[in-house]
């Protein structure tokens, strides 16, 4: 195979554009293989159909693989990263091998930034890992756009014309354009409120609109913990006011907080505190309660806007 | 009426006296200092145990949960035992989320907590 871009010592992060459902069960059981050949822990989370697919071409080898339903752990992709790097952590100081496929069409545009970030920030997250990591792509059903990102996030592909290098994969780091662009504008009737130090007024206003909406009662009370956590980012970090605009339409309710802060660690949210730290924990709650988390932030300001389902996602194959 | 409200009590019980802190209402970024000053008083007379009675609270964040934690680790330090009594569930599931209730034993009632 090609080599790994310069400075990421071993870790490779291979892009798999597959055209069949045979070509990827003799891909991935063959990557997977060769991990347990030569004595590394590997890890499969895709959805549940390609699981089967990838258990069958196993055959009893497929005992000795970690499984995870990717629409699950992946169903907001700001969770992969801490669960690949709880795997990597279980077996510090070994070789690992991953196949991650947190892309398929059925996910709503939305996701699918939040997918294709998440792509990318698997660079910085494992960068100078020893670990192998194998992210399937289905060109049959994904759009031309997602797999032009596909190309940019990953340094090293495979297709059809083989394995080889991504010309399009961006040296320094940088987020595609797709998922870094400024948010879509919320609907005209979204509701704004600007607050200062009243996290109590924010936490009622999103229990009303969120109860209003639909949103199980568990749920609400994820949605007010993770609003209240970025609201209180406000307070800590900046001198000014924050915004907090609502909306919402059949298939989920969206809060989003807008601030003079600037959050400069991409990665932030994506590593699981330590037990006991004292920080850290603001991001991490709101990834870990929310269905989908956007971010944008430069030197004006950041902008986080949460997503919660009333009604559940359309599921992958 | 204040967003957190507390109370201590020191209670004279069968077994093994303990420092009882009730906290009622919301406790977050804005009243977290409020929250540490009452802790630090109470780790400071070196008791042998204190129970948080968290079953008031509707709702708490990290910024609390810090003070919080930043209270076990002082009295952990001077060999006394911190305990968190009937959490509702938002705040139970907000220990878990953080692992917090990894480090810290949550009991479903003070009573619980006293028979350890």
């Amino acid at each position: 195979m090609a080599e790994s871009p310069a400075g990421a010592g071993d870790f490779r992060h291979v892009a798999f554009l597959y055209r069949s459902d045979a070509e990827y069960a003799a891909t991935v059981a063959g990557f997977l293989r060769g991990g347990l050949a030569a004595d590394e822990p590997v890890f499969a989370a895709v959805p549940p159909g390609k699981g089967c697919l990838i258990a069958d071409a196993l055959g009893a080898a497929a005992r000795r693989v970690e499984f995870a339903d990717m629409t699950t752990m992946g169903s907001n992709p700001g969770r992969i990263i801490p669960r690949v790097l709880d795997f990597t952590g279980r077996h510090a100081g070994r070789r690992v091998r991953y196949v991650g496929e947190p892309i398929w069409a059925s996910r709503g545009p939305a996701e699918l930034r939040e997918a294709t970030r998440h792509e990318a920030l698997i660079n910085l997250a494992f960068a100078g890992a020893d670990a192998e990591i194998l992210c399937p792509y289905d060109t049959g059903s994904l759009t031309p756009a997602v797999l032009a990102d596909a190309r940019r996030t990953h340094p090293l592909l495979l297709s059809d014309s083989g394995p080889g290098t991504s010309a399009e994969y961006a040296v320094p780091f940088r987020l595609p354009s797709s998922c870094s662009v400024p948010l879509p504008a919320p609907p005209y009737t979204a509701m704004s409120y600007t607050y200062r130090t009243d996290l109590s007024q924010v936490r009622a206003l999103v229990q009303k609109h969120a109860r209003e909406a639909g949103l199980p009662d568990p749920r609400v009370s994820d949605l007010v913990l993770a609003v209240s956590e970025v609201a209180a980012n406000t307070l800590r970090h900046t001198p000014s006011s924050g915004t907090l605009t609502i909306w919402h339409d059949r298939d989920e309710i969206v809060c989003e907080v807008h601030d003079e802060g600037v959050i400069t660690d991409p990665l932030a949210g994506r590593r699981r505190p330590a037990p006991g730290a004292l920080g850290g924990h603001g991001l991490w709650l709101v990834h870990q309660v929310c269905d989908l988390v956007e971010l944008r932030s430069d030197n004006t300001g950041t902008t986080i806007r949460m997503h919660m389902l009333i009604r559940p996602r359309q599921p992958a194959d | 009426m204040d967003l957190l409200r507390t109370s201590v009590a020191a209670i004279e019980s069968d077994s093994e006296p303990y420092t009882l802190v009730e906290l009622a209402g919301e406790a977050d970024v804005t009243n977290s200092d409020a929250l540490r000053e009452v802790l630090d008083t109470e780790v400071a007379k070196q008791p042998r145990m204190v129970i948080i009675d968290l079953s008031g609270l509707r709702f708490m964040d990290s910024s609390a949960l810090h003070v919080i934690l930043r209270a076990n680790r002082a009295l952990d330090r001077q060999g006394g035992v911190l305990a968190l009594a009937s959490p509702r569930e938002p705040v139970a599931k907000m220990l878990r989320l953080t692992a917090a209730d990894q480090l810290i034993p949550v009991y479903a009632s003070v009573s619980e907590a006293t028979a350890g």
